[in-house]
């Protein structure tokens, strides 16, 4: 069959039916609303007023209270904390992280590692032991925790005691990694495993939380691929911020070195140390001379603060894409990486010795340090031949530069470092040649000292003397600064800023400010010191300030007089001459040089009034000389008075006396405010003047419709443009020569622009769109970070540290005075060590008031007076607690257990701790517990230095006397004295009747009047409740777990409860004897007889009388009859007449039977005779009603017929 | 074990300062930092060494506003050893010391009220106004707005005068209550505004009413070159209000359009102490001090520095800015406390006034940060 060809199917193009087709498309196309309005339709107000709450709910909902943003723009590196119960690979997860990132080896991870990751950011990895103390302080500082978990096994008590440590003090981003997926060989149980691990684990985190499997191992590393894939996810994780962790400023330390001066440690080993940590400052700004608690040691305050450079920067430019091999950093000083380390006063070069040297590629800044120590011998003439800038951020040196500073050229000198057992070579200014030698020697033994490093360590020790040689660019800094110090503040105030713009003149002034530095030092100082307590005590100048400041310049020198004294008015200078007659004779001469004099101190004047304000260090230590003074031991050397005397006891009053100088009858003086007041002179675009132009231009054209007049707005140009801003004007006399047209259109323009103008002035006022409170809120908060941000922008790095702190982000180093010399003997870099500081008052201790709820888990609920350790803030630390709950009335009473299942008040002595602030509390952190260790968790509620705690007392008494309603009580109290403190009290009974003490007795001594609602017996026992305030035991133990010797730092062991110490020592408790159990011996109750009153057993019915029970007594002699005794002949008669009588009987009982049956039957007769009666009669009615009845219808009938008839 | 010495080591450690001249900062400061000080050589050299009674009677007052508070005097008074407490707060009635007027202890107790547990409700009676000290109805018409710019308002804030005591005798009653705050505000008070009125008090006590019209009339004339919106209430205080001794002053408060409120005040001499002013005279000199004050300017009366430098400290980690006239000796040594308890600088730029403004002289910019300080001590609900 020949297939049909069809026709294709032509579209029209043109006629009604393309036209139709083309509306119904143009139709569809259009809005959904449009083409069926209906269904858009509003259907039920009311529904739609839900709908809408629902989603103003849901939108709300998303809100957060808006907060200031207050990050920095280089953020630190955040902290990656691997946990996990041992031998799960934690070690080998950073290993292969690090490699991942850095490809770098790293073998042992000893502290803190922190590498650069990508172009914006950097991590520090650090390892957590499974001790409680290591867990707790490294989920403080956690930004991202990696929960590792061994699968085969299923999850360990570790894991869910750092997700509740977690919990309780922040959350920070937690994500768990699945290990030894190898182990199974059966596919099915693997995914069945992952699944029921995935789903445990998302009810403990949150559902959804990111779980990642390391599927097995290849040459004892993780998979490349899966390993990539968790830096990656690392890497651009987004960290929400902690309320904790934003709040407090804190470094995690990833180098310790001790500063302590070798001398005193040869004197004493165990002096107290001056110890410098490094870390990244992260939290929030640092301030100097603040307060750091370190976890595990105690509260120290920072010696001192600075910052140095980043030795680990993230890459200055970020056009590429990836970063380059010499920007994958990795800094990690502990584990003995990191090349050259920079201190404040000395540049450490780190050899890869030991372990570290066995990697063949090891990063480019090592090999910076090879090759420098490699070329060790030609160094000096490299150095001489190049400029090399040593320390970023510093001018390039030239040899010329160093020999000028007369500094010496950096050669070696090796340190064997017993704490972290490595060799290091320190970078030595050769200043002394013998130690030159010294190290030349060293540098021989280089290999040896490996093995020997026992021999050597006493050497060594010499060598850890470090010669405080700077580098080049530091020093110089530093010889500044101590000239700062040494010169007073005032001496060099104005050269502060030529300093920095001029060297050379610098140099000069410097020369000739040192000749007299401490001769106008003192000067400076009184007439400062008098000028203050004047202006304390009598009216004073109200340029005080510029004044202050023209006499310490013109006590200094002839040229600095001449440029301070400059610009004051005639009547302050002659106040000034008292002063300083010579200066200010020389002053007069250079009246030419005044104007420009008085433009240059102005551009000085804030520095200046910074030193006036901040610039007074020296004085103290001054007057501490002073006072030393003593003759004989005894005597004091006394002086005349001083002003600085006088000042320090001067009158403490805020009021600023007027300046007297000025005359306010004079009319310049009152012109000079004129303007402050609102009728004088206004700022251009606020002037009045102005503003009603600007509203000409606006509302100007207008038509009186009524008079039909029209108002045109004035036509100057000129005015109309000033107002509206030169560059128009400008713009339009240029053109308006060359055509006509270009005319009209300007004339648009500015009609449009006008109108633009005119609507958005409208808007403000009208219409502020969606802005909600929350906006304006997120607005203003958005403006003051713009604004923090942009304050101290431009201002460098150590002023600015001065203003606002040190940021978050720089690296710092903290020097810490007086640590106790186990922190360095014992130091271990894989104990993290944190300085956490301590905002305004969380160094003081205090009580505290905490809501507490025993751990679910924890098996045994805890004793009120038991130490216990929480960590609460960055502490941890031993306290005993005492648990309380509130009564109805507000009342905290103590318990003896926290209860099981519920919250309870807990109270401490304690540090300072802000309220809401959580914490959680072990029963020890020594060694490992077979089951869950978190005793309890709670929460900060409340601070008081003073506690309200009450236990219940009950005061015991017996009656000794009873009246009516009074009785005499006793026992209850010992003297007369107790009983007056408790007059009035009320007191109970057992059997519930309540009373009040009245009044003492005099004897017996304690005993007391008492009246009750009802007679008291005398078996009765009259207790009163009484509370007791009880004190909460003055125990803070911080828990010194650092301290101890490498190896047992987890053993640390604090206070004993009671019961441990009894079950150590072996005693035991002697018990009450009345607790003891005893055989029971029950006594046979006996009973009273019953007693009843003759009255009442008149009254009583007979039945309810008592009876006679006793038997009679024995009838008396005289009353008894004598016994009968019978004849034969009347013996027969009575047998015969008992014979008969027996007869007798027995006929009357037998007819008495049958009479009854008879009677019995007859009954029954009659009976049925009255029942046929009834029957009868029934029958007989029956039928007589019939009968009625019938004739009764009948009757009806008939009526009823009758009356249709009728 | 050698750690185990350091195991109750809070390394609070404390401040010392020599001799007794601005006491109340020192004081104040340690309280508010928790930083305990020592003042030692308090008037040591004096023929009558030792604290004074109005001193001993601020520290009674601290002593009640606070809760766990040590303090230790020795023998002579010489030596003095602070260890601050919580600010506790409640209601409390102190009697001041007669020597110092009721502003010196309420100064400090308006640095202090705003960080306390429950809010403060303090009856202090003594002195009102007198000559060495910012009168209560300054401290009233500038510290109380002052307060507001930094958050703590509300219906609890406010100073009032019962009663009016003049020095020597006393006998005045002023009630302050003040809300409590965790958090202040970070302020920007950069453009003090133009001056729209002028208000003022002028009161009299135990001498003829007709002194305070006197008065009013005498500073008008002079004010009125510049700005006819002046009134000056006159406040007549009769029987049990009016204290102990005779006297009469006027409070003069600008208020400018932006919300700055600058205040000149004058008392008369103390009876028996010095020669009688007129009430003419008072009156002209007290409007000149208000010129000079207007002339010095700023953002913050000068009475006043201390304390919005103070609650500029205590805000959040923010940087406040404030425009203030000439820095006070006692501003200036407050700065320098301020940076030994927070540890924080202010950084001071000198404003110089346009050549063709006439806006009086030179005026400081002081910026700082924050402490980020919260009141740890208030209730959390």
């Amino acid at each position: 069959m020949e297939a049909k060809v069809q026709k294709k199917h032509q579209r029209k193009h043109s006629g009604r039916k393309a036209e139709k087709k083309s509306r119904k498309q143009n139709e569809q196309e259009s809005d959904a609303r449009k083409r069926n309005p209906r269904a858009f339709a509003v259907q039920s107000a009311v529904r739609m007023a839900r709908t809408f709450h629902r989603t103003q709910d849901l939108k709300t909902k998303k809100h957060h209270i808006p907060l200031v943003d207050r990050t920095p723009l280089e953020p630190p590196p955040i902290v990656v904390v691997v946990v996990g119960p041992p031998k799960v690979g934690k070690s080998t997860l950073i290993r292969c992280l690090i490699k991942n990132f850095t490809r770098q080896k790293l073998s042992d991870i000893r502290g803190p590692v922190t590498i650069v990751s990508g172009k914006k950011r950097r991590i520090t990895f650090i390892e957590s032991g499974s001790d409680i103390s290591s867990m707790i302080d490294l989920a403080k500082v956690a930004d991202l925790a990696l929960m590792l978990i061994d699968a085969s096994f299923g999850f360990e008590m570790e894991t869910f005691e750092f997700l509740n440590i977690c919990q309780v003090h922040g959350f920070p981003r937690i994500m768990g990694v699945l290990t030894h997926l190898d182990s199974f060989k059966n596919n099915k149980v693997l995914s069945k495993t992952k699944k029921r691990l995935k789903h445990r684990f998302w009810t403990e985190v949150y559902q959804g939380a990111k779980l990642f499997y390391l599927s097995g191992m290849v040459y004892g590393e993780y998979q490349t691929q899966e390993v990539k894939n968790l830096g990656r996810f690392i890497s651009v994780m987004k960290f929400r911020p902690l309320v904790w962790q934003t709040s407090h400023p804190y470094v995690l330390a990833d180098r310790m070195e001790d500063l302590t001066d070798p001398e005193t440690i040869r004197q004493d080993p165990k002096c107290d140390r001056t110890v410098s940590l490094y870390g990244y400052l992260r939290g929030t700004y640092m301030k100097n001379k603040s307060q750091v608690h370190i976890p595990g040691v105690g509260d120290f305050a920072v010696g001192d603060l600075s910052f140095l450079p980043d030795p680990c920067p993230l890459p200055e430019t970020l056009k590429k894409r990836a970063l380059n091999e010499k920007e994958r950093l990795l800094y990690a000083p502990m584990a003995g990486v990191g090349g050259v380390v920079y201190d404040k006063d000395a540049v450490y070069i780190d050899m890869p010795g030991g372990h570290v040297k066995q990697q063949d590629n090891a990063g480019p800044t090592t090999e910076l340090v090879q090759s420098l120590i490699g070329t060790h011998a030609t160094l000096d003439s490299k150095m001489a031949a190049s400029k090399v800038s040593l320390f970023s951020g510093t001018a390039a040196l030239s040899q010329d530069d160093v020999e000028e500073d007369s500094m010496q050229q950096p050669t070696e000198s090796h340190v064997w470092d017993p704490k972290t057992h490595r060799e290091r070579r320190k970078a030595v200014f050769t200043g002394e040649e013998e130690e030159d030698d010294h190290d030349d020697d060293d540098d021989d033994e280089e290999e040896e000292e490996e093995e020997e490093d026992e021999e050597y360590n006493e050497e060594d020790e010499n060598e850890v003397e470090i010669e405080k040689t700077d580098p080049p660019m530091k020093r110089l800094k530093l010889e500044q600064r101590k000239e700062m110090e040494e010169t007073p503040a005032f001496a060099d105030s104005d050269d502060e800023l030529e300093k920095s713009e001029d060297d050379e003149e610098d140099e000069e002034e410097r020369g000739t400010g040192n000749g007299d530095s401490g001769h106008c030092s003192e000067d400076n100082d009184d007439d400062y010191g008098s000028e203050e307590a004047e202006s304390g005590t009598e009216d004073d100048d109200n340029k005080e300030i510029s004044d202050m400041e023209e006499d310490v310049a013109s006590g200094t020198n002839g040229q600095r007089s001449k440029a301070s004294s400059g610009q004051e008015e005639e009547d302050e200078e002659e106040e000034d001459q008292s002063y300083s007659t010579a200066g200010s004779l020389r002053w007069k001469e250079g009246l030419a040089e005044k104007a420009a004099e008085v433009f240059l101190r102005q551009q000085r004047a804030a520095p200046n009034l910074r030193k006036l304000v901040y610039g007074t260090v020296v004085e103290e230590e001054e007057e501490e000389g002073e006072e030393d003074e003593e003759v004989g031991g005894l005597f004091r050397v006394s002086r005349p008075e001083k002003g600085k005397r006088r000042r320090a006891d001067g009158l403490d009053c805020s009021r600023f006396e007027p300046d007297d100088s000025h005359d306010w009858e004079q009319e310049e003086m009152l012109a000079s405010i004129r303007d402050c007041f609102v009728t004088g002179k206004w700022e251009g675009n606020t002037d009045a003047a102005t503003l009603l132009k600007e509203d000409d231009e606006i509302y100007g054209d207008f038509e009186d419709l009524e008079t039909g007049e029209v108002h045109k707005a004035p036509a100057n140009n000129d005015d109309d443009d000033q107002a509206e801003g030169g560059s128009d004007l400008d713009h339009e006399d240029e053109e308006e020569p060359q055509v006509k047209v270009d005319d009209t259109e300007a004339q648009k323009n500015k009609r449009l622009e006008k109108k633009k103008r005119l609507k958005e002035r409208f808007d403000a006022e009208y219409d502020d769109g969606d802005a909600t409170y929350f906006d304006d809120l997120k607005e203003e908060m958005h403006k003051q970070a713009e604004l923090n941000r942009a304050e101290f922008e431009d201002v460098d790095d150590e002023t600015r540290v001065q203003y606002e702190g040190f940021r978050p982000g720089m690296y710092v180093r903290l020097e810490i005075p007086s640590l106790p010399c186990e922190f360095v003997t014992n130091f271990d870099p894989h104990y993290p060590i944190i300085l956490g500081g301590l905002g305004g008052s969380e160094g003081n201790v205090g009580y505290l008031q905490m809501r507490l709820k025993k751990h679910r888990w924890h098996s045994k609920i805890l004793k009120t007076r038991d130490p216990l350790i929480l960590s609460l803030g960055w502490r941890r630390f031993q306290t005993i607690p005492m648990y309380h709950i509130e009564d109805h009335n507000g009342r905290h009473r103590l318990l003896k257990y926290t209860p099981e299942h519920m919250h309870c008040g807990a109270s401490i002595w304690g540090p300072i701790t802000p309220q809401g602030t959580g914490f959680l509390a072990v029963q020890s952190v020594s060694g490992t517990q077979a089951n869950f260790r978190i005793a309890a968790t709670g929460v900060v509620l409340d601070l008081d230095k003073s506690v309200t705690i009450v236990k219940k007392l009950k005061l015991i008494g017996y009656p000794c006397k009873i009246f009516k309603n009074t009785s005499f009580v006793q026992g209850m109290f010992n003297s007369v004295l107790e009983v007056a403190k408790f007059e009035g009290a009320s007191v109970r009974t057992v059997s519930g009747i309540k009373g009040q003490i009245k009044k003492a007795l005099r004897t017996p001594a304690g005993a007391f009047r008492a009246t009750f609602e009802d007679r008291l017996l005398m078996s009765d026992i009259v207790f009163l409740r009484s509370w007791y305030p009880v004190t909460v035991p003055r125990l803070y133990n911080p828990v010194t777990s650092l301290l101890l010797p490498a190896g047992q730092k987890d053993t640390w062991t604090g206070m004993r409860t009671v019961g441990q110490l009894k079950h150590d020592l072996g005693i035991r408790n002697q018990p009450n004897q009345d607790s003891l159990y005893k055989p029971v011996v029950r006594q046979p109750r006996k009973f009273n007889k019953l007693h009843i009153p003759k009255e009442l057993q008149k009254a009583l019915p007979f039945k309810s009388k008592p009876k006679q029970t006793q038997p009679k007594a024995r009838t008396p002699r005289d009353l008894q009859r004598p016994a009968v005794i019978r004849e034969p002949h009347e013996r027969k008669v009575a047998a015969l007449l008992s014979a008969l009588s027996t007869v007798y009987n027995h006929k009357k009982k037998a007819s008495r039977v049958k009479q009854h049956t008879a009677h019995k039957e007859f009954l029954k007769q009659k009976d049925r005779a009255e029942e046929e009666k009834m029957r009868r009669l029934k029958d007989v009615k029956k039928k007589m009603y019939q009968l009625m009845g019938q004739k009764e219808k009948k009757k009806q009938k008939s009526s009823l017929k009758g009356a249709s008839k009728d | 074990l050698c750690g185990s010495r350091r195991n109750n080591n809070m390394a609070s450690q404390g401040l010392t300062y020599d001799g007794c001249n601005f006491f109340r900062q020192r004081l104040i400061l340690s309280t508010l930092s928790g930083k305990r000080v020592k003042i030692r050589h308090v008037r040591s050299k004096d023929d009558n060494p030792g604290l004074r009674d109005f001193e001993a009677s601020f520290i009674r007052l601290l002593d009640k506003v606070t809760n766990g508070t040590r303090i230790e005097i020795n023998q002579t008074g010489t030596v003095l050893f602070y260890q601050p407490g919580l600010l506790f707060g409640g209601t409390i009635e102190h009697e001041c010391n007669v020597q110092r007027s009721v502003g010196y202890y309420l100064e400090a107790l308006i640095m202090l009220a705003p960080f306390m547990k429950n809010p403060l409700r303090a009856l202090l009676k003594g002195v009102t106004n007198d000559q060495k000290d910012p009168s209560v109805d300054l401290l009233k018409a500038t510290a109380i707005p002052l307060m507001k710019k930094f958050g703590i308002d509300g219906d609890g804030l406010e100073i009032k005068i019962t009663k009016r005591g003049m020095a020597p005798g006393g006998g005045g009653e002023v009630l302050f209550t003040c809300p409590v705050r965790r958090t202040i505000r970070p302020v920007q008070m950069t453009e003090p505004g133009k001056i729209k009125r002028i208000r003022g008090t002028a009161y009299s006590v135990r001498v003829s009413p007709q002194m305070a019209n006197r008065i009013v009339d005498s500073a008008r004339s002079i004010l009125n070159q510049f700005i006819p919106d002046i009134y000056i209430y006159t406040d007549h205080m009769k029987g049990a209000n009016s204290g102990k001794s005779p006297g009469f002053g006027l409070t003069l408060i600008a208020e400018t359009l932006n919300g700055t409120f600058l205040s000149a005040e004058m008392v008369s001499n103390p009876q028996g102490q010095g020669e009688t002013i007129l009430p003419e005279d008072l009156g002209r000199k007290c409007a000149k001090i208000l010129l000079e004050e207007v002339y010095r300017g700023g953002c913050v009366d000068s009475a006043n520095q201390s304390l919005a430098l103070l609650y500029m400290t205590l805000g959040q980690q923010d940087v406040s800015k404030t425009l203030l006239g000439p820095l006070s000796p006692y501003t200036i040594e407050f700065l320098r406390h301020i940076r030994d308890f927070f540890q924080i600088m202010f950084k001071i730029e000198v404003k110089k006034p346009n050549e063709e403004e006439m806006k009086g002289g030179n005026k400081v910019l002081m910026t700082c940060v924050g402490a980020g300080y919260t009141n740890i001590s208030k209730t959390l609900k």
